[in-house]
């Protein structure tokens, strides 16, 4: 049970240090099962464990009934108590070995079959449109948080956490990759549930170049590789609340995205364009970019095959 | 899953089902979006297969839900399994909706849901601004039938020590503290339902029941309210028999014990569902109001769904306050109660349990609801001459 998480949990290997803390690697001693255990120190006062993290936890426990296939499992939360100040929460996913990131390195030198894309970007976009539909923003979406099983199977990780470690990120001096923000992440104006798309448009062509497809070094580089691809926007698209002026970047046009994903199909190349769209109120939602054509395709060839 | 704690009548649910049998149909609950071209049959003759089959299908089955979402007609059932009734024969007292998430013919609810209720249900969900799109109403309707039985008691069993009337009085005592701190009445409702859940899963010493039930209202608040009350304030509410360290490593203890699972369904917005649907009267509303809340107090309602406990303070209600029939009301009625069809016997038991608390409310030592809904702003709902006739209204001798 949740009360003896350091008993019942026999840590393995340190995997990782997300910019939210340690990640360890832990065997479950009844089961024998591989978890990931994820710590979080959370400061408390006088008035115990902060609203937000109590909120934010239960949330991912209940999402965590809906039982979907392509969401990482929360197999246990547990909260000990550090010092007066401060309050470990240990969160208990699942552990899967292997992320996109590591999968993509290790797919053969041709890369992967279009069709294998598909099914991967498939089970990527409908934990996605699960998540969105429960008003739960990943915005952190890259490829070393989204896990594939020996199987195959598409399982999104850190969601969410953002907010449970929003207080402790402050304090610690962590360097997160600029590669899959969006424009109106990079110019710090409001977000929403359209950052992740542009993540995921940039994950896509990932898959295809198996490197990925804008590499700034600041959050100024970045817009600028952006823009170098889908062309500087226009000034009414804009968002009029950043600091970042237009007049900073050189007026680009937009360049054919084939140029940059030569092995992407038509369809393929029109749902990319969607998902790279400068104005997150014009980015395709993740429920309507799994009716996009580019997925009816398959559809049909192997209607015609049976 | 909710069973009755009486013997004599029959069980409303199959309780030899294994858990797992029971949750399995939901992995499927897909299906019941398919539209009829994507529709894939799957084995119900065979529960093991089934769920092995359910769960290979599962990369698909959210997909296949999601774009249905979008689809716009209410699909027409023409998946019912003649195989999956008849192994329901034996359940009379089956009940429609309750039922979804259980083992039967999930895949043919939408032929069992007459539309006109479901048109009902999400204009009455978006009359009481309880969500922001219509296109997901009867999702969430559906969603919050599941919830429930999720979150459900298998009994009305108490801890060895702990009695019905010890339970009473800190249920009483919890009432009056929430009264106290103007918190919102979902959060008395989430309260009540941790405790009981904390009663089933954590050991507490007789000693500190008092200190449980005050950390199972902090919870509930951090969980639904904007303004906290300080811990200093709600261990002088206990007079400083526990420290606000002890307070502190019970709020732990809690929230590992259930797992940080704050989720539940409250009887409440069923009541306001059903109320809405039935088109009731704003005493009739208070009225039912009231008698829910006394089910807070009654340890053997523990075991029933909320949507069952909502619809026997709604008809208990009506019975009590005998407002002239309409030719409108009767039939928006009928469709509100067709939501509780098959659990008549669970409901009539309630009203009874209902009728039998109300008709004592007043001269209780636990009266804190009664003096609730006393006041003018209820309408003075508890004092309604007709409660103390409510035992004989259902034929129950006194």
């Amino acid at each position: 049970m949740a009360h003896a998480t350091s008993l019942q949990y026999e840590p393995v290997a340190e995997i990782g240090g997300g910019a939210y803390g340690t990640v360890y690697k832990a065997r479950d001693i009844e089961s024998g099962q591989f978890v990931a255990l994820k710590s979080v120190r959370v400061q408390t006062d006088q008035n115990g464990l902060p609203l937000s993290t109590v909120r934010e936890v239960a949330l991912l426990r209940r999402l965590e009934q809906f039982d979907h296939p392509n969401v990482v499992r929360l197999m246990d939360v547990c909260a000990t108590q550090r010092s007066d100040q401060e309050t470990k929460v240990t969160l208990v996913f699942e552990h899967v070995d292997q992320d996109l990131k590591t999968y993509l390195e290790r797919a053969p030198t041709a890369g992967l079959s279009p069709g294998h894309i598909k099914d991967l970007m498939r089970q990527l976009l409908c934990g996605l449109a699960f998540l969105h539909s429960n008003r739960v923003i990943h915005r952190d979406l890259k490829p070393e948080n989204i896990l594939v099983t020996s199987k195959g199977q598409v399982k999104l990780a850190d969601f969410g956490l953002a907010r449970i470690y929003s207080c402790h990120m402050a304090l610690t001096p962590v360097v997160v990759t600029l590669w899959y923000r969006p424009p109106e992440v990079l110019l710090q104006s409001s977000y929403a549930t359209p950052v992740d798309m542009w993540s995921t448009g940039c994950i896509f062509a990932e898959m295809f170049r198996r490197k990925p497809l804008f590499r700034g070094e600041s959050e100024v580089d970045q817009l600028g590789k952006i823009f170098e691809v889908i062309g500087l926007a226009p000034e009414e698209e804009w968002p009029t609340d950043v600091t970042l002026s237009r007049k900073n970047f050189p007026p680009v046009l937009p360049q054919p995205i084939t140029d940059f994903v030569p092995e992407i199909n038509e369809q393929g190349a029109k749902l990319l364009q969607e998902m790279l769209t400068f104005d997150p109120f014009k980015r395709i939602s993740a429920l309507n970019a799994l009716e996009h054509p580019y997925f009816k395709e398959e559809e049909k060839l192997t209607q015609t095959k049976s | 899953m909710a069973r009755t704690s009486f013997c004599d009548s029959k069980p409303l649910l199959d309780l030899h089902k294994k858990a797992d049998e029971r949750r399995a149909p939901f992995r499927s609950l897909a299906n019941v979006y398919g539209p009829v071209d994507r529709w894939q049959p799957v084995d119900v003759g065979l529960q093991e297969t089934r769920i092995t089959s359910v769960k290979m299908e599962t990369d698909h089955r959210w997909e296949r839900r999601l774009s249905a979402q979008k689809n716009e007609g209410i699909l027409l059932g023409i998946h019912e399994d003649s195989r999956t009734r008849s192994a329901a024969a034996g359940c009379v007292e089956e009940p429609v909706l309750l039922h979804p998430f259980s083992l039967q013919g999930l895949h043919s609810l939408q032929a069992l849901v007459p539309g006109l209720l479901r048109h009902e249900v999400e204009l009455a969900l978006e009359k009481l601004d309880l969500i922001w799109d219509r296109t997901y109403a009867w999702d969430i309707f559906l969603e919050m039938m599941r919830t429930q039985t999720q979150n459900s008691f298998p009994n009305a069993d108490l801890p060895r020590h702990f009695t019905d009337a010890t339970r009473a009085i800190l249920v009483d005592w919890l009432i009056q503290v929430h009264e106290l701190m103007s918190f919102q009445e979902e959060t008395l409702y989430l309260t009540i339902h941790l405790l009981n859940r904390s009663l089933h899963h954590i050991k507490v010493a007789t000693a500190n029941l008092q200190l449980l039930g005050m950390v199972c209202l902090f919870i509930a608040a951090k969980k639904e309210e904007c303004l906290l009350p300080e811990v200093s304030a709600l261990c002088y509410l206990m007079d400083h028999t526990y420290t606000k360290h002890q307070l502190l490593r019970m709020e732990r203890k809690v929230l590992c014990g259930l797992e940080f699972n704050l989720t539940h369904c409250s009887p409440l917005h069923f009541l306001i569902l059903l109320a809405s649907i039935a088109r009731c009267s704003a005493k009739v509303v208070w009225m039912a109001r009231y008698l829910l809340e006394l089910s807070l107090l009654e340890g053997e309602c523990v075991a029933f769904l909320p949507v069952q406990l909502a619809g026997a303070a709604l008809c208990l209600s009506r019975r009590l306050l005998k407002e002239p029939p309409t030719p409108e009301g009767e039939a928006a009625w009928c469709l509100a109660s067709s939501i509780n069809v098959g659990s008549e016997t669970a409901l009539l038991r309630i009203m009874h349990i209902l009728a039998t608390a109300a008709a004592k409310a007043h001269s209780r030592e636990t009266c804190a609801t009664f003096l609730k809904f006393s006041s003018p702003e209820t309408m003075n709902v508890s004092r309604h001459p007709e409660l103390s006739n409510a035992p004989s209204l259902l034929g129950i001798c006194t």
